[in-house]
């Protein structure tokens, strides 16, 4: 890749990152409105939610120390290295080709390690049992994504992300032919973001319950500049998971191997934006599950993402 | 002359009416004795029909496409036709009984027993004159389905755990059936006959350029599935529940006729092997299985403590037995033991009804001192005990010893003394529960008893294996083919 | 291999992994609605077997089967349910997460039968159809082993069939017609008898759970 071209990447990489994910939110919080024939707030809403957060004062519990600032911006931090390491759109910087997968997987690691933390550290009751539900949660999906994932490396020879989701055939001749795979794995990849990002079914994002809350639970104790950051950390981390999946969903159609940046630029952000409809969908006509029974509801992700690995077997 | 194919509807018009008349008669006793009748002149037509099959002036009648009797078969038919006939008699006087004592169902329900009969002797009259693997199996599903009805009949909370097991494990062994079925109609596709086909004659004949793999699978299945109706070893955990829980007659049809059925199916399909060229391996697994089922049998009937759970587990025993003569290739003594079999196990079933009825209880703890508070059904029993377990001068001694003769002709020396042990130690089993209840004071309180009705039938019964005994030539069935 | 697969290949597998879906779920309305749609496919690949078929009594068959065991028979159960008043599963001996996924990997081993299983090599382009319908036999067994409702055992016994028609399909291009429609019809009078069946369960056992059914032992 060229210089400019590089420099290019880059600069809209970041403007994506910057500005999509507030406008994701909005999406989701626009449909369900209207689907509860509500007008809704307007599109541009958590855009100034955000800069109202920065400019008011803190609450901060005085049980709390040094780790709960700091966690805050090690999360954010975090989540902005994997938007850029990650291959969430079809574009991107340069040093992107060199992430490798696993990479990917342990830095959500670390970024739920920090917001845990930072749940643990205001020693309130419901930061203990969000995060201890995060935690479990967490366990139950790794398998999910690990696996769509690593099937798809076993198919391409390579475990770096950035190849696998590269659009040349001359990198990934086998995974060409196979949009059932490419299938599996995004569905196994969305299901698995639902769960993570605690949207519905498995957790209600609007409720501050106690019998309810996962991730709010955690993040109950931020106010001001800090709510600003997680708040932020949270939908950009939507954001990379929902175009992870599309992604795969992108590859399963054979055209867009052979199209040009531009059309696959713009089908990468329609698919972010579908996925979201899809979750905002899911959140107007499901119910959440009971806690007993959010671990069936991840054994069909996990079980898609086995379907792929069968698959990624019987290729080789 | 009758042109063949009305035959199909001939051999089963009179069951077929009665069944759905049953519904139409106002009084349920005259539904009975009606029932009964008619099943008796149904014997006798169906002999008649068949009477150039059984005399051996014909080998083999063919109906129609996909139907055809050979003279195993034309026994068969007579054989489980005389077995409903005696049972549907003796159940007129039982329910009688019964009504007269204010227990079990009220009449009304006695029409849906004798349509559940007759509909249930029409699958197996079909069964024994199937020709095409698919005919067959849809015939022997059909008495499963029609069984079922018998044995949920008194609708008390232990018929209903005993129809559930016996639907769902006889459903499932023969949804493997079915596979075996359709297995074999593969091998047949991929062998010698263009389009493959379904029929046994078609088989038999091109035996040798059937795919021999895939023919091998489908008996193991169908092996397995058939095995499972008629209580081969690992899956007949629904005989005992099944038979105890049926009402006397119930049982004795399904004791009496239904092993007979599921076996013809085994030996139908086994007869396709018989005739291809590896035969012989294939035989063994049926031999051992059969053995296997015998030595179950004989070890699970030393402890027993209901009346007609144990004679269930004999049934399990002479399957076994069966199976072994299936194994070895006998079509006659097959036959013959089944024969022996079904008259003395219906006329016990008759006889453990009736004094089930006449004492209240089932467990043979409680029965005790038969022999002096009834004593012509006493002396039936003990008639009829040493009529199944292989007495001489019954038949059933008769066809064991050809069965281990002709066993020992062929070299297989092991199995005969395992079989002979297995034998002996279900005879001692029987005759010591048996004596247990007929001597002694009595300890249950017997009501009741009304000698002379009760006892035709069993009576009929125990000469009829008394004349097997004594006045059958043994070659005869030897060489029955 | 999977880019070059016939319609009823793909149409057979999907069927499969419909059942397996269902392994998933203790809800018992969620349960129905994938198994209608998995005997609607297994109806469907029948119609595509041997490319369309081309005499009309030849489409009899699966569209019977659609029709009667694909939504009759869960109207049908949905009609018991109401009457013994179960929504959810009474139990499972094995969680439903760990069933789906023994079930996703009875593929897997189905896949590795199908190829080595000396009988079955024969039919060379039977493979994935084998495959299918022995992933669909062990699912079927699977439903039936774990789930202490009756009507879960009633629908495991269904897809054991379908399995068995898909064998019967791939294997030898569909079985003499009045032979299927038989067996269709002796498959739905069993299933009318066990739906009946339940519902005397529930009057006289004041629960559905099959395995407390013990009373009779010896």
């Amino acid at each position: 890749m060229s210089a400019a071209t590089n420099y290019v990447a880059f600069i809209l990489t970041a403007l994506t990152a910057l500005l999509l994910p507030p406008l994701l939110l909005a999406t989701i919080r626009k449909t369900k409105a209207r689907m509860q024939n509500r007008l809704g707030t307007r599109l541009f809403q958590p855009y100034y939610d955000l800069l109202k957060f920065l400019a008011k004062a803190e609450t901060v519990s005085s049980t709390t120390s040094w780790v709960f600032r700091s966690t805050a911006v090690a999360n954010l931090v975090t989540v902005i290295l994997i938007a850029f390491l990650t291959p969430w759109l079809s574009y991107g910087p340069h040093f992107r080709d060199a992430s490798d997968l696993f990479l990917i997987v342990y830095l959500f690691g670390l970024a739920r390690f920090m917001t845990v933390l930072a749940a643990l550290d205001a020693g309130s009751v419901f930061g203990g049992f969000g995060a201890s539900r995060e935690v479990t949660l967490a366990l139950l999906i790794e398998p999910g994504v690990v696996l769509a994932l690593a099937s798809l490396a076993c198919v391409a020879h390579t475990s770096s992300l950035g190849s696998i989701m590269s659009y040349s055939l001359v990198d990934n001749p086998v995974l060409y032919t196979q949009p059932i795979m490419w299938l599996l794995a995004g569905s196994g990849l969305f299901l698995a973001s639902v769960a993570e990002l605690s949207r519905m079914p498995v957790d209600d994002p609007t409720t501050h319950l106690e019998l309810t809350m996962v991730h709010e639970a955690m993040i109950l104790e931020n106010s001001g500049r800090n709510l600003a950051l997680t708040e932020y950390t949270h939908v950009l981390k939507m954001a990379v998971l929902l175009g992870l999946s599309g992604q795969c969903f992108l590859h399963s159609v054979a055209d867009l191997w052979s199209a040009n940046d531009l059309v696959r630029g713009a089908a990468s952000i329609a698919i972010i934006f579908a996925l979201t409809l899809v979750i905002a969908l899911m959140e107007s006509l499901i119910v959440k599950l009971q806690w007993r029974k959010v671990p069936e509801f991840i054994s069909y992700a996990v079980g898609m993402s086995l379907l792929c690995f069968l698959i990624a077997v019987g290729v080789r | 002359m009758v042109p063949s194919y009305l035959y199909l509807v001939l051999l089963v018009m009179i069951p077929l009416i009665v069944g759905f008349g049953s519904f139409f008669i106002p009084n349920a006793r005259s539904c009975r004795q009606f029932s009964a009748i008619f099943l008796w002149v149904q014997l006798a037509l169906v002999a008649f029909l068949l009477r150039s099959l059984l005399s051996g002036d014909v080998t083999v009648m063919n109906f129609y496409l996909g139907f055809s009797a050979d003279r195993i078969s034309a026994f068969f038919i007579v054989l489980v036709t005389f077995m409903m006939a005696c049972a549907t008699t003796h159940a007129d006087y039982f329910f009688a009984t019964e009504e007269a004592q204010n227990i079990g169902m009220p009449g009304r329900s006695h029409r849906k027993f004798y349509a559940a009969t007759n509909l249930f002797l029409v699958a197996m009259t079909y069964v024994f004159i199937c020709d095409s693997l698919g005919y067959l199996w849809i015939s022997v599903e059909a008495t499963t389905l029609t069984s079922a009805y018998l044995v949920y009949y008194d609708k008390t909370k232990n018929s209903l755990e005993a129809t559930w097991k016996y639907l769902m494990i006889c459903t499932v062994a023969i949804g493997f059936a079915l596979l075996g079925t359709v297995f074999i109609f593969a091998s047949s596709q991929n062998g010698a006959i263009p389009g493959g086909s379904l029929y046994i004659s078609d088989l038999i004949a091109h035996a040798d350029q059937l795919n021999f793999p895939l023919l091998k699978l489908g008996f193991m299945f169908c092996l397995i599935g058939y095995g499972t109706k008629a209580g081969v070893f690992p899956l007949y955990s629904w005989m005992p529940d099944a038979y105890s829980e049926a009402p006397a007659p119930a049982s004795a049809m399904l004791a009496g006729a239904l092993i007979n059925v599921s076996l013809f199916a085994i030996w139908r399909v086994k007869q396709i092997i018989a005739a291809s060229a590896m035969h012989s391996l294939i035989e063994q697994t049926v031999t051992i299985m059969g053995v296997i089922t015998i030595i179950a049998g004989s070890l699970l009937l030393i402890r027993q403590q209901s009346f007609k759970r144990m004679w269930a587990y004999s049934s399990i025993e002479n399957t076994g037995l069966m199976l072994v003569a299936i194994g070895m290739n006998f079509g006659g003594l097959f036959l013959l033991h089944a024969i022996n079999h079904s008259f003395a196990k219906v006329t016990l079933f008759l006889v453990s009804g009736d004094i089930i009825h006449a004492s209240g209880t089932k467990k043979l703890g409680h029965l005790q001192g038969v022999l002096k508070a009834c004593p012509l059904w006493g002396v039936l029993l003990a008639l009829a005990t040493f009529a199944l377990t292989g007495c001489p001068p019954f038949g059933s001694f008769l066809s064991e010893m050809t069965l281990l003769l002709a066993m020992a002709d062929a070299g297989r020396f092991a199995l005969v003394a395992i079989l002979v042990i297995a034998i002996g130690v279900s005879f001692v089993a029987i005759c010591v529960h048996v004596g247990r209840i007929l001597f002694g004071g009595p300890k249950a309180k017997f009501s009741a008893y009304k000698p002379v009705r009760a006892s035709v039938i069993p009576a009929i019964l125990i000469c009829c294996s008394l004349a097997m005994g004594t006045l059958v030539n043994s070659n005869f069935w030897i060489n029955l083919k | 291999m999977i880019a070059n697969l016939d319609a009823y290949q793909i149409l057979a597998i999907s069927a499969a992994v419909m059942a397996m879906l269902m392994l998933g779920t203790t809800h018992l309305k969620g349960g129905l609605s994938f198994y209608m749609v998995h005997t609607i496919l297994v109806a469907a690949q029948a119609v595509f077997m041997g490319g369309m078929r081309t005499q009309l009594h030849e489409y009899l068959v699966p569209i019977l089967y659609a029709g009667f065991k694909g939504v009759g028979v869960p109207i049908f159960l949905t009609y018991v349910m109401k009457k013994i008043e179960v929504d959810d599963d009474a139990g499972t001996y094995l969680p439903p997460p760990l069933c789906l996924h023994i079930g996703i990997l009875m593929l897997g081993v189905s896949y590795l039968l199908a190829s080595h299983m000396p009988g079955l090599v024969a039919a060379s382009d039977a493979h994935i159809g084998a495959m299918a319908a022995m992933s669909m036999l062990f699912t079927g067994m699977l439903l039936m082993l774990t789930r202490k409702l009756a009507i879960s055992q009633l629908i495991g016994f269904l897809v054991m069939e379908n399995g068995i028609y898909v064998f019967a399909c791939s294997h030898t291009h569909g079985m003499p017609m009045l032979v299927e429609m038989g067996i269709l019809l002796d498959v739905l009078v069993g299933v009318i008898a066990a739906g009946l069946l339940s519902n005397s369960i529930k009057r006289s056992f004041e629960h559905i759970d099959v395995t407390k059914l013990t009373d009779l032992k010896g």
